[in-house]
């Protein structure tokens, strides 16, 4: 929302996010032969669903002017029930699937509480979920990690909805398409229903929105079951991409999903920001993760890197801001 | 109820302090009872501090953030990251216990600085700073170590002597200094120009500012002193479990920051306590013993202690809104 | 002229401690602009927000369109047509400007915002306003004055019948207002009634058909535009009786020396190359209405804004200030007008505040003398008369006239010579303002220098020794006691604009 001015309908900030994507994947593959090879880009797509659905949904809280930091434990809980479900009670493979998002909208609805209703500070409300997430998945499942159903076996077609692996063997990375359906769709959530235009307007001005007539502490808490709904999905996608899930693991996925959100140019003060952009910027944090090995750097490095890439983007905002 | 708020020895130890020391006796108690005493004993007592003197000092760090109307959440990770790091040094490049030791400090201290001169001077949010840190404190150790988890030395071997600092031949060497610390803390916070301004800057920065004072300095203080205390943490923390694996350390922001909320320190910041943080981290601490003692996972305690932290800061949510 | 509208009768409202409005009358005619006027804090924007039901009035009667009624909230007052175009702007900045028109109300397909529709309709809107704006422009990347017109034809949208601009003009330039004048007249045209408050007596010339004044909550009169001349407008708006004795001559000798000399200081939009002196043992008032840019100056002086030029001398001497850093180290202290928010730590005991800006001297080693500390203190609560049980007291427990004594018991303990006390009285009653008024000129005769900034022309006309007025950023005059007259502040005050 913030400049008019567009490339190609991209706004400048997506446009450049998009000259970055580019130039790494220039850059990787010049010094990297390896890089540039099918199975790569597979690799940096299987990467990236889980994150982008997790960045599709926090983008909401963090246009608020709020975080939810408890994302990424949330979905390896929600998934690892979800498959507790189907693997050791026998349940149908739908109930399962309908279990990840159901708890994750759950938690998102608790969240919202906290903040809209209760008022409490968005990232240590959402600190609190974090642990209380990490704790429930293994706490309901016994604290054994769990494999859903492979892509072969019946129960597992929901697989194939990210990652087709035909019969010669040669995979498909169809998520691709499923992700594309979503930004668009939370796209038009975002710029042309009233959820997204009362979302943008509480992290603009929370109290001219109320006095506007708008139910705000409605919008405020949709804001954080859709970050709990998308974390749902984001449990599948990972589910369906990886063949095991740990009990304990997803501390810290929340961080590049939001890094992503805010390279793309949502703003950590609210108010600001798009779908595409916080897309766009989770492809650049994937391309670090998968990429940098590949020109002799641990994959560690990519944390480092998002956590400079972090600052570095804020940094922008409050020198913008002081002008 | 009033009469005894306004009885002389209560106002002096403070009202709130004394219902948490109830609260912890009588935690104890229950305890002691569901598993048929075997929570009983001094011996038991010292034993079990032993694990988490290092929480102590990481609640003792962010209570001076907290102070200041700020937050870190990295101060987890960043222990890791020190005790990593450090760690590495010593077992492959054979760097001194005792530089070792100095090194998971400085590295703490660093990371102060840093969190500290972005949160004053750059204004970023600490919750930003707080992830960025985070992520960075994980990326350094898991670089540094190519990802391999690290094994302090044990009691008896070359360079043992570190553990020592937890307990030497039963004497609680680790309680003692722990306690020197957390008075030093409060003499800090309480009777210095530091804490004096911290505090208040705290409560109504622009008063402060407006009054001609540095705040810049006292806040990046604040960050620096909290980095000063994870270093400690983290050397306390390999005193009790020798081995740290990167990629961890997330758990622990939470139940420091838990122990200081539960203290009665504010998280709109300009009021803290160190005597509240002492014996909120030490009703964290029973309440995990006391978890496992009664046959539950580690698990319930992540949700026991996040629920704890829900309910400590929205009572001092609604305790601010009453009385504005 | 119209029929009558909107009639308030006998509208009466206390607030703890004040009688805010005393039985007020007021009358509006359908196609009139009516001019509400009167100095600072006399009833006219809390007239106004009884209307739009955001306070309840204690007893009176209000009628629109020949019903007796009364709004519960703004939301139900623009519903009935009547809508404020307030001065500080409702905006939501990251949104457009057919978003920001009918945010709460959009126009819907299925459910998909109509944007298009919003756009047509805004682009409507202006058009029939005659404005040029664009509808699909970022709201923060309008100036102010595009942004008020976005204001004024939001009321406009609502179908408003009553439109009350409280002082629209304060951020326009001269052409926005021109234009927004062009909108007025046109509006008048359609029978739309108006209220319109500001300060600026050449509009009122200009745009109004009668001006009702009111003075200190009371309903004073009402004149046609038309017939009568600046003059008498300025005598109804300050005629009262001043009770307390008025300083007649300056009690400084002319050959004082001068303890600060400001040069050309410029800070932004509110304050535009101001220039004073300030003598030793002297009480120089800053007069002028609200929006005057005397708070910003203070603040631009003190370090607390940024601040582009100027040069500022103390005791003779250049002095850099940038920071409140550098102004408490040259001696200057300040006592803002939200002592609250600027001048005291609530949460933190006298004898804290008090020590707050000058710790050094309390300092045993790395350790507070808190003992020292409590006697300075109790030295300082003895001096001032400040009532509390104690040093140890909390500050948020005191009145504010003690807690005023406290931010000055913290400057005295950095010993500074140079006091800007803005507001000095606000929101302290009158037993506690006496009091104050005796400290300050106590401190005047220990050698002191204070500039006093304040809205109460009571209070410049006792205090002063000189005045300087200011109007829109720019100082408009500057006047020995012995000279100044409320009606000659008043003038300055609302001096035209070439």
């Amino acid at each position: 929302m913030a400049n008019k001015k567009s490339f190609g309908g991209l706004k400048v900030r997506e446009a450049m996010v998009l000259g970055i994507i580019v130039a790494m994947i220039i850059l990787f593959s010049i010094l990297s032969p390896t890089f540039r090879t099918y199975p790569t880009l597979v690799s940096v797509l299987d990467n990236s669903y889980y994150i982008t659905l997790m960045a599709l949904g926090v983008t909401f809280p963090l246009i608020t002017g709020g975080v939810d930091l408890s994302i990424g434990t949330g979905l390896a809980s929600y998934a690892l029930i979800g498959g507790f479900l189907v693997v050791q009670k026998g349940m149908p493979i739908g109930v399962g699937l309908l279990a990840c998002i159901g708890i994750g909208v759950l938690i998102g609805l608790f969240n919202g509480v906290l903040i809209a209703i209760m008022d409490l500070p968005p990232f240590l409300a959402t600190l609190c979920t974090c642990m209380i997430t990490r704790g429930l998945g293994p706490a309901l499942c016994g604290g054994f990690g769990v494999s859903w159903p492979s892509a072969i076996s019946s129960q597992g077609a929901f697989r194939n909805v990210f990652k087709f692996i035909a019969p010669n063997g040669m995979v498909v990375p169809v998520g691709i398409i499923s992700m594309l359906v979503l930004v668009a769709v939370m796209s038009f959530v975002l710029d042309h229903t009233r959820v997204g235009r009362y979302t943008i307007a509480i992290g603009s001005n929370k109290e001219a929105t109320r006095l506007a007539g708008v139910n705000i502490k409605f919008y405020h808490v949709l804001a954080y079951v859709i970050s709990g709904f998308f974390a749902g999905l984001a449990g599948i996608a990972y589910a369906s991409t990886y063949a095991t899930i740990y009990p304990g693991s997803g501390a810290g996925f929340e961080l590049d999903a939001i890094g992503g959100a805010i390279v793309g140019g949502v703003s950590a003060s609210g108010g600001v920001g798009t779908i595409l952009g916080s897309f766009l910027g989770v492809i650049v944090i994937c391309l670090m993760k998968v990429g940098l090995p590949f020109i002799g750097l641990q994959a560690n490095w990519q944390q480092i890197f998002t956590g400079i890439v972090l600052i570095v983007a804020v940094l922008i905002d409050v020198v913008k801001k002081k002008k | 109820m009033e009469k005894i708020k306004q009885n002389a020895f209560v106002k002096k130890v403070g009202f709130n302090r004394i219902v948490l020391i109830f609260v912890l006796l009588l935690m104890y108690l229950a305890f002691g009872a569901l598993t048929g005493g075997s929570f009983f004993g001094f011996s038991r007592i010292l034993n079990t501090l032993n694990y988490v003197y290092f929480l102590g000092f990481l609640s003792l760090g962010v209570t001076f953030v907290i102070a200041t109307g700020g937050i870190d959440f990295s101060i987890g990770p960043v222990m890791y990251c020190c005790a990593l790091v450090a760690g590495y040094s010593l077992t492959t490049y054979g760097v001194p216990m005792g530089l070792s030791l100095i090194m998971s400090i400085l590295i703490g201290v660093l990371f102060g600085v840093f969190n500290g001169y972005l949160v004053a001077y750059w204004k970023v949010p600490p919750f930003i700073v707080s992830m960025a840190s985070m992520n960075i404190g994980k990326g350094i150790a898991a670089v540094f170590t190519k990802t391999q988890s690290v094994s302090w030395p044990q009691s008896n071997t070359d360079g043992g002597w570190y553990r020592n600092l937890v307990s030497m031949n039963g004497i609680p060497v680790g309680l003692i200094i722990f306690l020197v610390v957390a008075v030093v803390c409060a003499v800090v916070l309480n009777k210095t120009e530091w804490g004096r301004y911290m505090l208040c800057l705290g409560s109504n920065e622009e008063a402060v500012r407006l009054s001609g004072v540095n705040v810049k300095k006292w806040k990046m203080l604040a960050y620096i002193i909290c980095g000063t205390l994870v270093g400690i943490a983290s050397i306390f923390f390999v005193a009790a479990y020798t081995t740290v694996q990167p990629g961890y350390g997330d758990q622990y922001n939470n139940e420091a920051i838990a122990g200081c909320v539960m203290g009665g320190t504010s998280m709109a910041g300009g009021l803290a306590s160190i005597s509240g943080t002492v014996i909120g981290v030490l009703i964290i601490s029973l309440l995990q013993q006391g978890i496992l003692a009664l046959g539950f996972t580690k698990d319930y305690q992540y949700i026991i202690t996040g629920l704890i932290v829900i309910a400590a800061v929205y009572a001092d949510v609604s305790a601010r809104r009453r009385k504005n | 002229m119209g029929d009558i509208i909107l009639t308030m009768k006998g509208i009466d409202k206390s607030f703890p401690g004040v009688h805010a409005l005393d039985h007020v009358d007021l009358e509006v005619r359908k196609g009139e602009v009516l001019a509400l006027m009167g100095e600072n804090g006399a009833g006219k924007s809390t007239l106004m927000k009884v209307l739009t039901g955001i306070y309840k009035k204690d007893s009176g009667t209000i009628t629109y369109e020949g019903k007796e009624i009364e709004f519960k909230n703004t939301r139900e007052a623009q519903d009935a047509g009547i809508v404020i175009v307030h001065q500080e702007l409702n905006m939501l900045g990251h949104l457009t400007v057919a978003q920001n028109l009918f945010i709460g109300r959009e126009f819907k397909k299925g459910i998909r915002i109509d944007d298009k529709k919003m756009n047509e309709e805004a682009k409507k809107l202006f058009d029939r306003l005659n404005v040029q704006i664009d509808p699909t422009e970022t709201m923060s990347n309008l100036t102010v004055g595009k942004q008020q017109m976005c204001e004024i034809a939001k009321a406009v949208s609502f179908d408003a019948k009553v439109i009350i601009f409280d002082e629209p003009s304060a951020a326009l330039t001269e052409s926005e207002i021109e234009e927004m004048f062009k909108i007025i007249r046109d509006l008048k045209k359609k029978d739309i009634a108006m209220v319109y408050i500001s300060h600026r007596m050449d509009e009122i010339k200009v745009i109004t058909d009668r001006v009702t004044v009111m003075r200190d909550g009371a309903y004073v009169g009402t004149l046609i535009t038309e017939e009568c001349t600046k003059e008498d407008i300025i005598n109804m708006m300050v005629g009262r009786v001043i009770y307390e004795e008025p300083k007649t001559e300056s009690a400084v000798p002319a050959d004082a020396p001068v303890v600060l000399k400001v040069e050309h200081l410029n800070a932004g939009r509110m304050v535009q190359d101001v220039s004073f002196e300030l003598r030793k043992g002297e009480i120089l008032g800053f007069s002028g209405l609200m929006g005057a840019g005397r708070t910003e100056t203070a603040r631009a002086l003190f370090g607390a804004d940024p601040k582009e030029s100027g040069d500022i001398y103390v005791n003779g001497k250049k002095v850099t200030i940038n920071t409140p850093q550098d102004a408490v180290a040259c001696g200057i202290g300040y006592l803002s007008e939200d002592r609250k928010r600027y001048g005291i730590v609530v949460q933190k005991t006298v004898a804290e505040n008090t020590t707050m800006a000058s710790m050094k001297k309390f300092m045993n080693g790395i350790f507070i003398n808190k003992k020292k500390e409590n006697e300075v203190a109790e030295e300082y609560v003895e001096a001032l008369a400040t009532k509390t049980p104690g040093v140890d007291q909390l500050v948020v427990n005191l009145s504010g006239g003690n807690q005023q004594k406290v931010v000055i018991a913290k400057w005295l303990t950095r010993n500074c010579d140079i006091l800007i006390f803005d507001e000095p009285t606000r929101g302290i009653d009158v037993g506690a303002k006496n009091e104050i008024y005796k400290l300050m000129n106590k401190l005047v005769a220990e050698g002191k220098s204070i500039i006093m900034i304040s809205s109460e022309m009571t209070e410049i006309l006792r205090m002063s020794d000189r005045v300087v007025v200011m109007c829109e950023g720019k100082k408009t005059g500057e006047l020995d006691i012995s000279e100044t007259k409320q009606e000659t502040i008043m003038n300055l005050a609302t001096r035209e604009i070439e």
